[in-house]
């Protein structure tokens, strides 16, 4: 990995990590469990449709374990674990069929795609399907969240844009 | 806007609409007063709650945490827990049939279940 790229992952994570820990200090919008803005999943998305699978999933698990020593809530990391692998997987497959000017469409599937691994998890860990019932709220949720971070990271792409123009100008 | 990509749209609305049908669905108020508190799968207590006299009583976890369970006139909640993101004080009491109170961290869940035979 060149030494550019890994500064360029590395700050992304920064970013992702202090949004995330931004994110904790708000109030709770909901009373539904596993319900969340997810604004850190706004450098996931930029970063899915800019760099390889493979260090897009770098970034993310960093971000997710990191993430929960700052949150200190360790039974969250494996719903976070499974909800952001699956999120990204979908991501990655979808970005070959969306392009870049649709991103907040991907972003929605990817949020549903997340709270899809969660109630998974959540229904294996519970041993019972009760929480499944939570199911329909959290596609809702999912939609709305993944088309507010989505359209967010869509302004993200259009700043930094410029910037890489410049880079390569040199 | 191209084919595919029509379609995924097409499939996200029919997804939200789809979502949106099904969670007015399970919102339903419960028939039965019959409530199970279920952890780590194991039914822990069954009871009617229209039939309880008001009381709180504690859960204990298996990691050492504790849920605190209310029960007001013939309703039921999680008063107090030690967990972190404490999402099941927040759920308030139990109204739907389908929805239950959740305590992911120690695994607790309420619901209403199916009236059973009054064991006394």
């Amino acid at each position: 990995m060149k030494t550019k790229r890994l500064a360029e992952l590395s700050l992304l994570t920064a970013v992702s990590l202090i949004i995330f820990i931004v994110e904790l200090r708000l109030p709770n919008l909901s009373s539904i469990p596993g319900v969340k803005l997810g604004l850190a999943n706004i450098i996931t998305v930029y970063s899915a449709y800019k760099f390889s699978g493979r260090e897009v999933l770098l970034m993310v698990l960093t971000r997710v374990l990191l993430g929960s020593f700052f949150s200190s809530n360790f039974s969250a990391v494996i719903y976070s674990l499974a909800g952001a692998l699956l999120c990204l997987a979908g991501m990655l497959l979808l970005r070959k069929i969306i392009p870049l000017n649709y991103l907040w469409l991907c972003s929605i599937l990817g949020a549903v795609l997340h709270n899809t691994g969660q109630i998974i998890v959540a229904v294996v860990v519970m041993r019972s399907f009760a929480v499944a019932a939570y199911y329909p709220f959290l596609i809702i949720s999912g939609c709305i969240a993944g088309a507010f971070t989505g359209l967010c990271a869509q302004l993200v792409l259009r700043r930094l844009m410029p910037i890489e123009n410049h880079d390569k100008g040199e | 806007m191209t084919k595919p990509v029509k379609l995924i749209l097409a499939a996200v609305i029919v997804l939200f609409v789809g979502a949106v049908a099904a969670a007015m669905f399970v919102r339903r108020p419960s028939e039965s007063t019959w409530v199970e508190i279920v952890q780590d799968g194991k039914v822990l207590y069954t009871l009617d709650i229209a039939d309880s006299e008001n009381r709180t009583f504690t859960i204990e976890s298996a990691d050492g945490g504790y849920n605190k369970v209310e029960i007001i006139d013939g309703a039921i909640r999680i008063s107090d827990a030690d967990c972190p993101d404490r999402t099941c004080v927040n759920t308030g009491f139990l109204r739907s049939e389908t929805i239950p109170i959740v305590c992911l961290p120690h695994r607790l869940i309420i619901r209403y279940t199916e009236e059973q035979e009054d064991e006394n």
